[in-house]
């Protein structure tokens, strides 16, 4: 008998020896549960953070641009009179107004942490008889980087953007032929061409980026486009992805332009994500609810075999509070020996799916980052659902009456 | 009587099971009785007349459904749960027919039980009184094994032992050696019998057995819920029995 333990402890630690292959089974299914659940969260993360990296390579998490222009009619002549149709306004490519100040506004917005001015619009290729079509985005580098893995992505060449310097993807070069140092002409649709040096060529691992975008310097983007001076929009990162549409709400609301976040621009993708994390919380409180009603079905049992020595007890002069709190240790004790074996078979459940996912090259399919977020949260709720499930059986020993008890 | 030296006092104590359905019947009819300090009294009578439920209410197991029941002079129906669940613990000790000892503890942990859930935590002193008792006993050699493990005199007298941990005015023992082979109840009574004796403890005994009864300071009679006599034995009769008895 441990001097230091409690009574409750001593008691609720022989109860639950005396019943050890009930503790154990019980141990063990709760383990099974913890395990179900952390090696489905720790893999839906590890997937959906994947998807996000992926996506957020070659995208920035919020991007301003100037408002839509919108038809005006002029209306006048009889009063009451309303325009039954309006055209829309076709959009040309126009500049953020005062973009300096807007640059400096969204830096100092909480949440965020680079931004950088873009130039961008549709263009041509042209090497030889190849004519593609391309988006071209002017950068100004060194900010850019900040927002955006570009350098990461770079397979040839230097990410140096001089005036005259273009860097495209590796779909792009195979279509016209090109590689590093080789020149290529850009046009645009207003007329404008510029001829200008491949000086990288990078690789997003995603074909439509790599034949499409063109990065050139923003000054030469301003010329070739038209927007001398100006920028067509500005990206964001921010800490937080899964903020941004607050943050671009913040933004829209403070600057009065349009801040797309990419949570609605892939609002699609967002909504298969949230109908996984959904599955992933419904198949978390159907095995949580399992293990509570395991563990509440062997106290309930527990509290039956033992009425008598409960009965004994409470002559003895145990509190209903001791009797009470000596059912609710053995439950929350079952809750945490079995969360802590649950993270172990996580873990090792984890294990044998490294082994089995991988790509053909032996590169893991996805990485899978465990945080010991992780299993402390799982550790602590076995814990709580493990005293919740003890709640029932143990308010109905406290409830025995000695005397009833005793005659059984 | 002064009330300093009543261990014990009923004052028309009734109780009912099944109250407030057509099932009501009424066991205890009125019950008056006083037990002074140092008393080694009986309590006799045939079947279902209502011995064991006078000793949980006497016990503080059942609570009366009218009449007054002092113990050591506090008056128990004015407790709330708590207090007389400390009252109990602090000044009656049971010894059922069986002895009702825990099976997951030791014979010394068991002794130590009433002690424990009274302070919450082990100590030296509750380890060194329980380990006197088992002495006094005869079972000090038995005091680290399982109950279990015990045959059933050696049971019963660690259910005697757990009865005087918390050293109480008060033991109550329902049959105490109705389970027993009659060298065993022997045993049992006798060590009953020098407890009173050597600390003033008072005993109610509720027995079956009329020589057992002989062998107590006051028999008290229960017939249907009343009681029908009451009266000192003046000549208490001593030594192991050898007739042999079986309940």
């Amino acid at each position: 008998m441990n001097r230091f333990a409690p009574f409750e402890w001593i008691a609720a630690a022989r109860f639950m020896r005396e019943g050890l292959a009930q503790t154990l089974l019980i141990v063990l299914g709760v383990a099974l549960g913890v395990g179900v659940i952390v090696f489905m969260s720790a893999l839906i993360a590890g997937l959906q953070s994947n998807i996000i990296r992926r996506t957020l390579n070659y995208m920035a998490p919020i991007e301003i641009v100037p408002p839509e222009q919108v038809a005006r009619p002029q209306r006048g002549g009889q009063p009451g009179s309303v325009a039954a149709l309006v055209q829309p306004r076709s959009q040309q490519l126009r500049s953020i107004d005062q973009w300096q100040k807007v640059l400096a506004a969204v830096e100092r917005t909480p949440g965020v942490v680079a931004v950088t001015p873009i130039v961008a619009g549709p263009g041509f290729a042209l090497r030889g008889d190849a004519n593609k079509a391309v988006n071209i985005t002017g950068i100004d580098t060194e900010s850019y980087l900040r927002v955006i893995g570009l350098a990461d992505k770079i397979v040839a060449g230097r990410l140096l953007l001089g005036t005259s310097d273009i860097v495209i993807g590796i779909e792009l070069a195979k279509d016209l032929g090109a590689g590093v140092g080789d020149k290529l002409r850009l046009t645009t649709a207003g007329g404008a061409a510029e001829t200008l040096t491949v000086a990288a060529l990078f690789d997003f691992g995603n074909k439509g980026v790599n034949e499409r975008n063109v990065y050139i310097a923003l000054r030469t983007a301003q010329n070739l486009l038209d927007l001398v001076g100006g920028v067509s929009s500005i990206e964001i990162k921010v800490e937080d992805p899964f903020a941004a549409e607050t943050i671009a709400q913040d933004i829209q609301a403070q600057t009065g332009l349009e801040a797309d976040s990419w949570i609605k621009t892939n609002a699609q993708f967002f909504t298969a994500m949230a109908a996984q994390s959904l599955s992933n919380t419904l198949i978390r409180f159907f095995v949580g609810l399992t293990a509570a009603l395991g563990i509440a079905s062997v106290l309930v049992v527990s509290v039956v075999q033992k009425s008598k020595e409960i009965g004994i007890l409470r002559a003895m002069g145990a509190s209903r509070g001791q009797v009470l709190r000596l059912f609710l240790l053995q439950g929350a004790f079952m809750g945490l020996v079995g969360s802590l074996l649950g993270c172990g078979l996580g873990m090792a459940f984890l294990a044998a799916w490294r082994g089995v996912a991988r790509n053909p090259d032996g590169t893991p399919i996805f990485v899978i980052v465990v945080e010991p977020k992780l299993f402390v949260m799982a550790a602590l709720g076995a814990t709580l659902v493990g005293t919740l499930a003890a709640v029932i059986p143990a308010r109905r020993a406290a409830r025995l009456d000695p005397a009833v008890a005793i005659r059984g | 009587m002064a009330e300093a030296a009543q261990t014990l006092r009923l004052e028309g104590v009734r109780k009912s099971y099944n109250t407030g359905t057509p099932l009501e019947t009424e066991v205890l009819h009125g019950i008056d009785l006083v037990l002074a300090r140092g008393e080694f009294a009986a309590l006799i009578g045939p079947s279902g007349s209502g011995k064991s439920t006078l000793l949980n209410v006497i016990g503080l197991l059942d609570p009366p459904n009218a009449g007054r029941l002092f113990i050591e002079g506090r008056e128990a129906g004015k407790l709330d749960d708590g207090e007389m669940t400390r009252l109990r613990g602090r000044a009656i000790g049971f010894v059922f027919q069986y002895h009702y000892l825990l099976p997951a503890f030791t014979a010394l942990e068991n002794v130590m039980m009433p002690a424990l859930a009274a302070r919450g935590r082990p100590d030296d002193e509750m380890r060194a009184t329980a380990a006197g008792l088992l002495e006094e006993v005869g079972l000090a050699r038995w005091r680290d094994k399982k109950t279990g493990e015990l045959s059933g005199g050696q049971q019963q007298r660690v259910a005697v032992a757990r009865a005087l941990a918390m050293k109480p005015a008060l033991v109550l023992a329902d049959e105490p050696t109705g389970n027993l082979d009659t060298q065993s109840a022997d045993g049992v009574f006798e060590l009953l019998r020098s407890v009173n004796e050597a600390s003033g403890t008072t005993f109610l005994i509720v027995t079956h057995d009329p020589r057992l009864a002989q062998r107590c300071d006051r028999i008290v009679e229960l017939v249907d819920g009343r009681i029908v006599a009451d009266r000192p034995n003046v000549a208490p009769s001593r030594g192991p029995r050898t007739a042999s008895w079986s309940p």
